[in-house]
């Protein structure tokens, strides 16, 4: 059937599918590499590729199909006539998927069975659907073009469908690494080529279609075109022999930036890759009225008043809007500070060691006046914990350390940059749900939603709601799975209801407002630190403990740039 | 009627001195439902009651108390009920009981199916009206729609030969009483031999004392199973079952391999949906059919879908409490 119709929806659908049943890596690959070579038509290929490998739109174009789960869920309920609450939302929860639940029902249901009749979609057509979805606004207006298009598709297809629209994980195991060696075992190239291709284009489907036609070696850095970021690890899980072949600089609490730069238009992309260069005209305009060469600039943009760096709390109410007023503006100034350089004199630089384009970049900023990093040389172990003392005094987060050796390794997270943090906080919360856990832990356990309490608060009439999720526990697996057993009240598929029972003491990096939870904040990165048998859930913090903790971060004092500053300008 | 449910004891029904699969001391007549060890009572002094297979699996299970043989068709008559045990398709021997009283006439299901497994005795309701109906909702969700047995046969015998073909050692994951017999029914045409778990492998005399055919098969050998088909519970796989062997695949056999999540958990090669338990379509169907004055919903994860759905078609239902009186 796929060798039939390579370029129907249904055959990715398919084969995804199949990918999702093999077992193993190799075996995936397979099953993806003769799906490639299925495919005739290069247009084809590059949205197959990039529907498995990217999503609803290739990463570089900045588009978004943004449809959001609920918009999905409460038609797919109205598409199968059964209520969203009473009956959709107890098989989400029970399957742990919306997508999943929804090619179930689609299938099961009577209702639904009579609507949708397949035509065989083909992938250029799933493209504009996702392109319509992109230029329409409303909710009914995404729901009027989905409900269209699932009529015309069968329930494995709109899984699929919603998967690929979502930007996410398609959850089949098979991740951009994997792709990328089924793309060069399809086409019989390198697999560094096609990497570096995909790295270069931004863009897998386009790279899939150059292995195709033996031109790999077109694919070059292009102006405009941001190139995937490299990424720092944290120092705990590298071991650092020589302080020496590193250079240190402080880790601001701000929002990593790519500025590509050609006379007067200069571009901003983010950590993601879209193009965010509408939310912060300020820094157009700094860096436009300079007469630059054409540059591309890696650094960090903050909120900088008073000749101090302010919290990426306030840097979010910059997030997201297109069009700043003055207001915003004046109120919350933003600072684009720079620490590296990865295009200079028509050429991409990233081979470059570190101190090489390091000088480069000190230079471009000394003749054209930009922030740039201040950068130290680490003398020894303690003189880390001092410049990390100081940096969290200036109200950053931490230290990077930085190899000086190192070219510019984009889109990966190696040894050669390293993040030193300290935990944003703790809190002690209590387990609420338990979900299974996958691989070799399976069949237990380890992964929780963690609640605190609100149980004198006026706001709220449950006794606990959930603050994040985390996983851990896996040294005190057994104890911990006997006592969740005790502990259960209802069970949603893979997912547990336990009794207020087991006290977590959590740690995380920091809180963010969030007004889609129910708690209204989620913290970032939150990890086990220990589980508290010592503890009931009457210890547990609650969630006033939380705004307190926020309030506090917001609040505290910064040391501002006066003395040893973090960046140097002008 | 009153009816007791004693958490994990079983259900008693005071006014007529009986209990189902009850281990509780209160009542006089206990009725099992089928053989499977959440069912069995764990003690008991009251006279017990069960089909033949049932009787059988209880004794190989290390039951120690008398039990009588009640057979389908035939009816047992107290002082103030008269009671019957219906197939209910869930494994051999696998019965509904059907009480006849005063008080109203009331319909236990246990565990069941329908349509009902091949390797059962099959499935039916009585004729008389039922007035409560104690059902069991183990699949209690329409995301759950079982494949016709057909269709399941077809899968569990391609993933066999297929694996065999390709030089894998297939082996299914199911339990050992009902699901593994079942699964070796629908291999039997294979002609390929069959090793089962040595506690599936003791249970095994019974389907064929009862007529149904189990294929060529003996029992799980760590030497010899190479090649063979194997069947076994997921928990013997952890403590070395077929550790020797390098080329095998794993299929994991139940009604929770619907869903996808239970591929990672299990890491397994193929889930097949095959289960012992009716499904939510064929639930409510039923409910319909019946028509009882009032359902009650037991043994299931999440029953408000059920009720849900059972309220929109004008049919009374409620989970089962602690103490029920019917109205």
């Amino acid at each position: 059937m796929n060798e039939q119709h390579p370029h129907t929806f249904h055959a990715l659908a398919r084969t995804a599918q199949q990918i999702r049943e093999s077992r193993g890596t190799n075996a995936k690959i397979r099953v993806c590499m003769e799906y490639l070579r299925s495919i005739k038509e290069d247009e084809h290929l590059n949205l197959a590729v990039q529907f498995l490998g990217e999503g609803a739109f290739s990463d570089i174009s900045g588009k978004r199909a943004s449809v959001g789960s609920r918009t999905t869920s409460t038609l797919a309920a109205d598409f199968c006539e059964i209520d969203y609450e009473l009956v959709f939302k107890p098989c989400r929860t029970a399957t742990g998927s919306s997508s999943e639940t929804i090619e179930k029902l689609f299938t099961n249901i009577p209702a639904a069975r009579q609507k949708w009749e397949p035509v065989g979609l083909s992938l250029k057509e799933i493209e504009t659907v996702y392109e319509q979805l992109y230029n329409t606004s409303s909710r009914a207006g995404k729901q009027e073009v989905l409900e269209e298009y699932w009529r015309k598709m069968r329930p494995l297809e709109v899984k699929y469908f919603i998967r690929i629209m979502g930007r996410g994980s398609l959850r089949i195991g098979f991740e951009t690494k994997s792709i990328i060696n089924a793309i060069s075992k399809a086409f019989g190239k390198d697999t560094e080529a096609v990497r570096y291709a995909h790295m270069i284009t931004g863009s897998i489907g386009k790279t899939a279609v150059l292995a195709k036609n033996n031109t790999l070696d077109e694919a070059s850095f292009k102006l405009f075109h941001p190139l995937p970021f490299m990424l720092a690890s944290p120092i705990e899980s590298r071991a650092v022999d020589q302080y020496s072949k590193y250079i240190a600089e402080e880790k601001f609490d701000g929002m990593r930036c790519q500025v590509h730069i050609e006379g007067d238009r200069v571009e901003l992309y983010s950590r993601d890759l879209n193009d965010i260069t509408h939310s912060f005209p300020e820094i157009i305009e700094f860096f436009a009225e300079k007469d630059l060469p054409k540059l591309v600039l890696d650094g960090e943009i903050c909120v900088f008043k008073d000749n101090t760096i302010l919290p990426f709390q306030l840097l979010q109410k910059r997030l997201g809007i297109k069009k700043p007023s003055r207001k915003i503006l004046d109120q919350y100034p933003v600072l684009l500070i720079t620490y590296d350089l990865l295009y200079h004199d028509g050429e991409p630089i990233f081979d470059k060691t570190l101190l090489e384009r390091r000088k480069l970049l000190s230079g471009l900023s000394r003749k054209y006046t930009f922030p740039i990093t201040t950068q130290k040389e680490i003398k020894n172990r303690e003189h880390i914990q001092e410049l990390f003392d100081l940096a969290l005094a200036h109200g950053n987060e931490g230290l990077m350390l930085k190899s000086k050796t190192s070219a510019y390794e984009y889109g990966q997270r190696r040894k050669s940059w390293l993040k030193v943090k300290k935990a944003g906080g703790s809190l002690d919360t209590i387990i609420m749900y338990a979900h299974a856990a996958s691989g070799k832990r399976g069949g237990k356990y380890s992964d929780f939603t963690l609640g605190i309490s609100v149980r004198d608060d006026e706001r709220y009439e449950e006794e606990f709601i959930p603050i994040g999720k985390a996983y851990g526990g896996y040294t005190e697996l057994e104890r911990l799975n006997k006592k969740i057993k005790e502990l259960t009240v209802e069970r949603y598929g893979p997912t547990l209801g336990l009794i207020p029972g087991i006290v977590v003491e959590l740690e995380f990096d920091d809180i963010q407002r969030n007004k889609r939870t129910k708690a209204n904040y989620t913290l970032r990165l939150p990890r086990f630190k220990a589980i508290r048998w010592d503890l009931s859930p009457d210890d547990i913090d609650t969630l006033k403990e939380v705004e307190r903790m926020f309030r506090d971060n917001i609040n505290r004092d910064r040391l501002d740039q006066t003395q040893a500053p973090s960046f140097i300008w002008k | 009627m009153e009816i007791i449910k004693a958490g994990s004891d079983g259900i008693y029904l005071p006014q007529l001195n009986i209990g189902l699969d009850y281990s509780g001391s209160d009542a006089e007549y206990v009725f099992v439902s089928h053989g499977h060890s959440d069912h069995i009572p764990r003690r008991s002094t009251a006279n017990t009651y069960a089909t033949r297979p049932t009787k059988k699996f209880m004794k190989l299970r290390n039951y120690r108390g008398q039990i009588e043989e009640l057979n389908f068709g035939n009816s047992l008559e107290t002082d103030t009920a008269r009671i019957t045990f219906y197939p209910a398709g869930h494994i051999l021997g696998s019965a509904m009981t059907f009480i006849e009283s005063d008080f109203g006439n009331l319909l236990y299901t246990g565990d069941y199916r329908s349509p009902a497994s091949p390797a059962s005795e099959g499935f039916q309701l009585p004729k008389e009206a039922v007035d409560y109906f104690i059902t069991e909702a183990t699949f209690s969700l329409p995301i759950y729609r079982w494949k016709s047995y057909t269709h399941l046969e077809k899968q569990i015998c391609s993933f066999a030969s297929n694996a065999l073909n390709e030089g894998y050692t297939p082996i299914f994951l199911a339990y050992n009483l009902g699901k593994a017999q079942e699964i070796m029914h629908f291999l039997k045409n294979l002609n390929h031999p069959v090793q089962i778990h040595n506690a599936g492998f003791k249970l095994c005399d019974v389907y064929e004392q009862e007529g149904i055919d189990l294929g060529q098969y003996e029992t799980y050998d760590h030497d010899t199973c190479k090649g063979k088909i194997l069947i076994t519970p997921g928990s013997a796989l952890g403590n070395g079952f077929a550790s020797n062997i390098k080329k095998k695949r794993i299929a994991y056999c139940s009604g929770w391999a619907a869903m996808e999540a239970r591929r990672v958990q299990m890491t397994v090669d193929k889930l097949i949906p095959l289960s012992d338990h009716l499904d939510f379509f064929e639930l409510i169907r039923l409910c319909e059919k019946l028509n009882p004055k009032k359902t009650y919903i037991t043994h299931t994860p999440n029953p408000n879908v059920v009720l849900h759905y059972l309220e929109k078609r004008g049919i009374a239902a409620s989970t089962l409490k602690q103490r029920q009186k019917t109205a």
